[in-house]
């Protein structure tokens, strides 16, 4: 079965190393994976993460003030950073993840299906645009960026703490894809 | 304890940049602690934290982040890393002093790189030199927490130079 590739779809997670089982989890691994995601005790990706009990425990609250946190970028458009970064580190888990996100954010499922089927050059709206290309340059050369690649994101309306924010979600999923790519791989439902 | 984004960036107490990054404290408080458990956590279980600095430094060297770098060189002789490891960090895993780090520093270098080619056998070449899985889980961690690091450093930056211009 060859691997899945972009989709809307719900994709599953295989973790390559072994997992902390739930039932012998520390009272201290089990208070990190609760505060992480309601679901994050039947999750292989939490599971192995628990590992590091510490870890998790600063990066779940700081995925989640990202991603979450009141003020600032709307919702919609931290998930769009999310995916570009995903797309073009090539985690399919992670976008499909915050694709479904976007779509139900926004009610508008065929722009991710497009910007996942075709890439991040795919046509968008100036904000969006402005949006995918900032995070796709922080991705690929953070170092030869130059206030110049601000300007894009201000003609479309960005206050200093909406780029404060969309620095923050393109970042954190430099990190989130990282640790699902090379961890583990996605899986299809149906393949379990 | 200094904030080390604030410290590399070179954001100052009152300026614009500290005013904004105050108004997501959480942010702040948990990119720190991020930091903080990875490079100098209360049990470092089995990566050392001569170890753990000399990741961080790898990272940002190839990224090529002179301030982080000095950051990371300056951490990484704090806890006694001698000369052959920040030779190793400036050259990669042909200079390792060892296969362990040989191991660990070629890992380092394909997340850091080119993520979307690792594979089962890269985490069993790491079980091969004796860490086990929350020793990977630890690396894997601190490897793309400096990459995110990286990054919102340099969205830092572009603020900056905004505006000074």
């Amino acid at each position: 079965m060859t691997a899945p590739g972009f989709t809307l779809e719900a994709l599953d997670w295989d973790s390559w190393l072994e997992t902390v089982d739930v039932d012998q989890a520390t009272p201290e691994q089990i208070a990190v994976l609760e505060k992480s995601l309601p679901t994050a005790k039947t999750s292989p990706y939490y599971l192995l993460l628990v590992h590091d009990v510490a870890a998790l425990g600063q990066r779940s609250p700081l995925f989640n003030a990202v991603m979450y946190g009141p003020r600032g970028l709307p919702r919609a458009e931290r998930e769009l950073a999310t995916v570009a970064v995903s797309r073009i580190n090539g985690c399919a888990y992670c976008a499909s993840v915050h694709a479904r996100r976007f779509a139900e954010l926004t009610k508008q499922p065929e722009v991710m299906q497009r910007l996942l089927d075709e890439g991040v050059d795919t046509a968008l709206d100036a904000r969006r645009r402005a949006i995918v290309d900032f995070s796709a340059k922080l991705t690929r050369a953070p170092q030869r960026m130059t206030a110049a690649d601000l300007a894009p994101l201000r003609q479309a309306g960005l206050s200093d703490l909406e780029i404060l924010d969309l620095i923050h979600a393109a970042s954190m999923f430099a990190w989130a894809n990282r640790l699902m790519q090379t961890l583990g791989e996605p899986v299809r439902p149906a393949q379990k | 304890m200094t904030d080390v984004i604030d410290a590399v960036a070179g954001i100052a107490e009152g300026s614009p940049l500290a005013a904004l990054r105050a108004q997501k404290p959480d942010l702040v408080r948990y990119t720190q602690g991020s930091h903080d458990v990875l490079l100098a956590p209360a049990d470092p279980a089995g990566v050392t934290l001569a170890e753990r600095a000399l990741i961080a430094l790898r990272i940002a060297v190839l990224d090529e982040h002179g301030e982080l770098a000095a950051h990371y060189r300056a951490r990484l002789r704090a806890v006694g890393g001698d000369e052959a490891l920040v030779v190793a960090a400036q050259r990669g895993a042909s200079a390792a002093p060892s296969p362990r780090l040989a191991a660990i520093l070629g890992h380092v270098d394909r997340l850091t790189a080119a993520p979307g080619s690792a594979t089962p056998a890269h985490l069993e070449a790491l079980l091969g030199v004796g860490l086990g899985p929350r020793d990977i889980v630890t690396i894997s961690q601190l490897i793309s927490f400096v990459s995110y690091q990286v990054r919102l450093l340099a969205g830092l930056r572009l603020l900056a130079e905004e505006a000074r211009a």
